[in-house]
């Protein structure tokens, strides 16, 4: 099943859209594959169409719009905040349902106030569904990566292991796989010699010198790569992790953190019982999750039919706190997130905050039509 | 219907797969001269001999167009989406032993394992401005490696058609994911096989392409069964 014609509600959504304050953005369909390989990382090319112009440079067909939405702000230099809107085809290998299919969305680009910016693309996405598929019942699930490095930051662990549980967030196998095996005594490598004791001394000058010295030896550019320092330093903080473990109140911290999950309206008070019982500081990322929260319910929204689950998240290093999902009967019709460090990533010379949203519009003309019938 | 069998069209690949075919009954014949693309067994019209470049062989397997074929099993995992659904391994041949690997520069002392490489992966670009830059012309297998195996996502793949273990020296990338029987290239290199970094230890195989007509077909039982009698027991 492929969708080459716009949906018979594409005026209604662009009107709707344009109605809350955005600006339409018109984006080319072949677009720089660069950027988001760059992005999304090599996975990505098998579910992408590429090409290739004539000088060999890697073109692709529009995979989604928010990037290209981020490079055309960052192109124009135009000023912030600025809020985008789109609707278009979007070209992926997928699995399931066609390979060509509409996406809409709105990019929130340069509102400061985290807390309303985040409310009003939830608020948004949550309205035009409402608009299009009338009578459903949506449910809204939030997450924020922000906790969760609060978390970890707040039980002291090691910065290497902070890093590891923070990459994997979002991936629930993953993270559970690796929390199980900072639980587990590690073994550990440091050699009994003359760089042994180096190590142990975590003498990174004195290490860094041998490492250059070897490079040098051995004709390695070491300027193109990492480089002594790097590797160096990463060697004494690797060793002094292998000689720590996860201890049993963090462990189990952790745990109980990742399996919270309530309705918004009690999610504050949930996280400051977690809080006070695993004697933890959350500070800043607690106030701005309890600041979004009554902007949400500011808003007009039931916070009771929200779920807040802890866990909720996604494993790119861009998204940097709110995530969110709307569905209805199981199907995921809308989802975004807050994606601070894009802009940056993506050539921005000053840092610009980022939320935003995309809608599946294949998902919501299917659960319009089976409205239809089932009247 | 004639069961074509695809063979690599040189070297010692191409030998050994004579012997093992020879050894199980099937005397091959080059037809023409030894420069010659086709061959047939002698005594048999029922089956054709078509020699193929060794990558040759994994995408005829996966279109259908061969019925056999002998070679690598990384070339057939590389070469194919679903390798086990469009192909059958049917023997393991004892040549051609070689592994697909993932190796750092030895110099990189901190990095002995994938999740050490994850670490490094998920830091490089906020260091050093690109992501982690990995030569190897195994892109799928090296996709399903990083990502399903070890949830690492954030690299990017530089074509390697040659001399890839070269690529970390001269800084065309980072790390390499090649292929090595004895681990001297890399050693020569001053590259390291990661601990865990060993990706598929591939040989020689026997491969059928899967297709509702071998059902029942007595060739197609005969070819496999000849050919597991004369291999050592695994």
């Amino acid at each position: 099943m492929t969708a080459v014609q716009l949906p018979d509600f594409a005026d209604e959504l662009v009107a709707a859209m344009a109605a809350r304050g955005t600006n339409r953005a018109e984006i080319p369909v072949i677009q720089p594959a660069e950027p988001f390989l760059d992005m999304a990382g090599e996975d990505l090319r098998r579910r992408i169409y590429l090409t290739e112009n004539e000088n060999g440079d890697s073109l692709c067909l529009r995979p989604e719009f928010t990037i290209p939405v981020c490079l055309g702000h960052i192109a124009g230099q135009v000023g912030t905040p600025r809020r985008y809107a789109y609707l278009g085809q979007v070209f992926r290998q997928r699995r399931e349902g066609g390979n060509e299919f509409f996406q809409a969305g709105i990019e929130d680009l340069g509102e400061t106030d985290t807390a309303a910016a985040d409310a009003r693309a939830i608020a948004d996405a949550a309205g035009l569904l409402g608009q299009l598929l009338p009578g459903t019942d949506l449910s809204i699930t939030i997450g924020d990566q922000a906790l969760f490095e609060a978390v970890v930051a707040g039980l002291g662990l090691p910065a290497g292991w902070q890093k590891r549980l923070i990459h994997a967030f979002g991936d629930d196998a993953a993270l559970a796989r690796m929390i199980e095996s900072l639980a587990s005594a590690q073994s550990s490598t440091v050699e009994e010699s003359e760089l042994g004791e180096l190590i142990a001394a975590g003498n990174i000058a004195a290490l860094a010198d041998h490492i250059a010295t070897v490079m040098e030896e051995t004709g390695y550019s070491s300027h193109a790569s990492r480089s002594p320092e790097e590797i160096a330093s990463r060697l004494v903080e690797k060793t002094e992790l292998e000689k720590t473990r996860l201890s049993d109140k963090a462990f189990a911290a952790l745990k109980t953190f990742l399996s919270l999950d309530a309705p918004l309206s009690e999610a504050v008070a949930t996280l400051d019982g977690f809080a006070r019982d695993a004697g933890l500081a959350t500070g800043a990322a607690l106030e701005l999750f309890a600041a979004r929260v009554e902007r949400i319910g500011a808003s007009g929204a039931d916070l009771s039919t929200m779920r807040w689950r802890a866990a909720f998240g996604r494993p790119l290093d861009y998204y940097t706190g709110l995530v969110f999902e709307i569905g209805a009967d199981g199907a995921v019709l809308a989802g975004g997130g807050r994606y601070d460090r894009m802009m940056t990533l993506l050539g921005a010379t000053e840092e610009i905050p980022a939320v935003g949203f995309s809608l599946w519009i294949d998902r919501i003309e299917t659960a319009r039509n089976a409205k239809e019938t089932g009247r | 219907m004639t069961i074509t069998i695809a063979l690599p069209s040189k070297g010692r690949m191409k030998d050994d797969a004579m012997a093992v075919f020879s050894r199980a009954g099937f005397s091959i014949v080059q037809t023409g001269n030894d420069r010659s693309y086709r061959g047939r067994v002698e005594g048999r019209d029922d089956i054709e001999i078509a020699f193929l470049s060794a990558s040759e062989i994994a995408r005829e397997l996966g279109a259908g167009a061969v019925d056999f074929g002998v070679t690598g099993e990384d070339l057939v995992r590389e070469s194919l989406p679903d390798a086990d659904r469009a192909t059958a391994f049917e023997a393991r041949l004892g040549f051609g032993h070689a592994s697909v690997v993932v190796a750092v520069p030895e110099i990189w002392l901190d990095v002995t394992t994938m999740a050490d490489l994850g670490d490094v992966a998920a830091d490089f670009r906020a260091r050093h401005g690109r992501r982690l830059a990995i030569a190897t012309k195994y892109h799928r297998l090296t996709r399903t490696f990083f990502s399903k195996g070890h949830g690492i996502q954030l690299y990017r793949i530089v074509e390697s058609l040659g001399a890839t273990e070269g690529a970390p020296a001269s800084g065309a990338a980072d790390i390499i994911v090649d292929i090595t029987s004895t681990g001297s290239t890399l050693r020569a290199n001053h590259l390291r096989i990661l601990s865990d970094g060993v990706m598929l230890e591939s040989e020689a195989c026997l491969v059928r392409a899967r297709k509702p007509e071998h059902d029942r077909n007595p060739v197609v039982a005969e070819i496999v069964a000849k050919v597991r009698a004369v291999l050592p027991a695994a």
